[in-house]
């Protein structure tokens, strides 16, 4: 008698609903103090940066006459640099630039690269064979060398951003579209996807609907990785001299300041802001790209 | 295996072909042409100009140019370099063994400071010196090349004063000594070390998630039931099994240390032919700019046919044909 009460109670609770695989994973990556932490500090970085306009008062292309390479004050909160620019200023509105030309590429690259990869993954065939040949060939380009080359011939038709931003998601779509192929390819297989097909689903539909949700946790993954290195690229080709042009602030043009001996040597206050913001930047986001991975492996359980 | 070689090396040129059309096209497409870096255009008559164009080949049409190019090309006359007034295959001679140097010590650092501590941290996991371990490589994964090597310049060549900021030998050394080779060691190894930096982060890594899966499988567990000693387990069995996934990769060294280089070079002042890519950029070098991005990407392409191999020598699982 006493299992029948045991069966009547159960059925009569409603049995707790089970969590979707996204809240699982959001669970899991608030419980990730490292990677929450990173997530509050770019959060901030980006607020800061993109409110940058509202927050300080100095004017960033002027060149005030007075006031050459000035050491931290309480007037210039990192001092100065070489043409009397407040560097504090310059660091915000550097971030701002450096920040959106990451997330344009990124945005670009992921959108190119899912595009592709799940044509090719898709499709199969000559299709297939058409576009990962035409991908290799994007891959065997070596990416600096290219980049520096590209925007040298292009800086002084297009001025701007833009033809960074370009150049360098034009360069680098190649991996996200391979891994995006690959995991389509195996994705495909499943019976959902015929049964998709066979009640009539377009092949459009199959894909944005069926596919790539399926896909999309690998996507945000690469995403994360993708940002960072492309702050570092667009950070490292302005260091060099060849990517944002000069008079526009961005972390990379503020570093390359540090090419110059005497910045080099004796004002650091010039220099040393912009490298820590790129660098706590990039730790931030790797941090943030392992927790995401943790989160959204079902299978890490943590 | 060689059958797959051959044919990889055999797939390399229809790729270099296509390659050999974009370099040109946009050399071509480049402001201005090498003639304006050779002469002054204010102080030069117009018609002259217009001669040596003539003459040099620059008006006749696009397809024809290129032809005169790569037959040169691949003859192995790449060009006069109009900044160094000296054929360019001797400009970059002269700057390749500097570049070598440099990745071979750059190489040499990654792999003993990555083996020294993926081994440590991974016959100790989870420990203190495990710990600061992974930390120290995730400031090194972040830390991008030019910002280590700004801050190495600061706290090692101005602060401390050990190494030297610039230069690949001090001047006042003559060639062949000791002293020269001493100095060029001593120049070296400051970018070097900012070369190797990234990697080692990765490797290290790599290295030690491996040595701990490896740890945990069947055949250590046996070699344990034998008696086998701790260090003989991990110095001999597990060693062996972790460090052959790690020589996979030297192939994605060979097209990083491309990158790598230009940056480097480029911080350091080291007069290697990734500096000499970039001066050739700025002068509108032709001819040397040309020879030197077919060049990378040459290497580019071997590293990928060099990693592809190695994978298949490591591991004879993976069937390459």
């Amino acid at each position: 008698m006493e299992i029948m009460t045991d069966k009547n109670s159960a059925v009569n609770i409603k049995p707790p609903k089970s969590m979707s695989p996204w809240a699982i994973a959001r669970r899991k990556f608030i419980r990730n103090k490292l990677a929450m932490i990173s997530l509050c500090f770019l959060v901030f970085v980006c607020i800061v940066s993109f409110l940058a306009p509202y927050i300080t008062t100095h004017d960033i292309t002027r060149i005030n006459m007075g006031s050459f390479s000035l050491e931290p004050s309480s007037e210039h909160w990192l001092g100065t640099d070489k043409n009397g620019r407040d560097v504090f200023t310059r660091l915000l509105y550097g971030g701002r630039i450096s920040l959106f030309i990451g997330l344009a590429c990124t945005a670009f690259v992921i959108v190119t690269g899912t595009i592709i990869g799940s044509i090719a993954g898709y499709f199969g065939g000559t299709i297939d064979n058409l576009l990962m040949r035409f991908t290799d060939f994007v891959l065997t380009f070596p990416f600096l060398v290219f980049v520096i080359v590209l925007n040298a011939i292009l800086q002084n038709k297009v001025s701007g951003v833009w033809v960074l931003i370009m150049v360098i998601s034009g360069l680098s779509w190649g991996g996200v579209a391979r891994i995006v192929r690959s995991k389509i390819l195996a994705e495909k297989e499943n019976e959902y996807v015929l049964a998709a097909i066979s009640i009539g689903c377009s092949p459009f539909k199959v894909i944005i609907k069926h596919l790539l949700p399926n896909v999309l946790s690998t996507i945000i993954v690469q995403a994360t990785i993708l940002f960072a290195s492309m702050i570092v690229a667009e950070t490292g080709l302005s260091f060099l001299g060849f990517g944002v042009p000069s008079e526009t602030p961005s972390w990379g043009n503020m570093l390359s300041f540090a090419n110059e001996p005497d910045v080099l040597q004796d004002k650091p206050w010039i220099w040393i802001p912009p490298a820590l913001a790129v660098t706590l930047t990039i730790l931030s986001i790797n941090f943030i790209g392992e927790g995401l991975k943790d989160a959204l492996n079902p299978k890490s359980y943590r | 295996m060689l059958k797959y070689t051959l044919r990889r090396v055999l797939a390399m040129i229809p790729m270099l072909f296509l390659i050999s059309i974009i370099v040109f096209s946009l050399a071509k497409l480049m402001p201005g042409d090498s003639l304006g870096g050779e002469i002054d255009p204010a102080n030069t008559d117009p018609e002259y100009i217009e001669q040596m164009r003539e003459k040099l080949g620059y008006n006749d049409p696009i397809y024809e140019q290129y032809f005169r190019w790569i037959t040169n090309f691949v003859q192995g006359d790449f060009g006069k370099s109009t900044r160094y007034k000296i054929p360019a295959n001797e400009i970059i001679m002269e700057r390749l063994p500097n570049t070598i140097f440099l990745s071979l010590t750059s190489l040499i650092i990654t792999y003993v400071l990555a083996l020294a501590m993926g081994i440590y941290s991974g016959r100790k996991p989870y420990t203190l010196g495990d710990n600061t371990i992974a930390a120290a490589n995730y400031i090194g994964l972040a830390l991008p090349s030019f910002v280590a090597g700004v801050f190495a310049i600061y706290i090692f060549s101005f602060h401390l004063g050990w190494f030297p900021s610039n230069g690949s030998v001090d001047i006042s050394v003559t060639e062949g000594t000791f002293e020269y080779w001493l100095s060029r060691f001593h120049h070296v190894l400051l970018p070097a070390f900012v070369l190797g930096l990234l990697n080692t982060a990765s490797y290290t890594q790599f290295l030690r998630n491996d040595i701990i899966e490896n740890s945990r499988k069947d055949y250590v567990r046996t070699a344990r039931a034998k008696g086998t000693s701790e260090s003989k387990i991990y110095n001999v069995h597990i060693f062996r099994n972790s460090v052959i996934p790690l020589v996979t990769f030297l192939g994605f060294d060979i097209v990083n240390l491309v990158g790598g280089a230009i940056i480097t070079e480029t911080i350091f002042t080291y007069p290697g032919i990734g500096q000499l890519f970039l001066t050739s950029v700025t002068n509108r070098d032709y001819s040397v700019l040309m020879t030197l991005t077919m060049m990378f990407s040459l290497l580019t392409l071997v590293g990928n046919l060099v990693a592809d191999i190695l994978y298949g020598i490591v591991d004879p699982r993976i069937r390459l044909d």
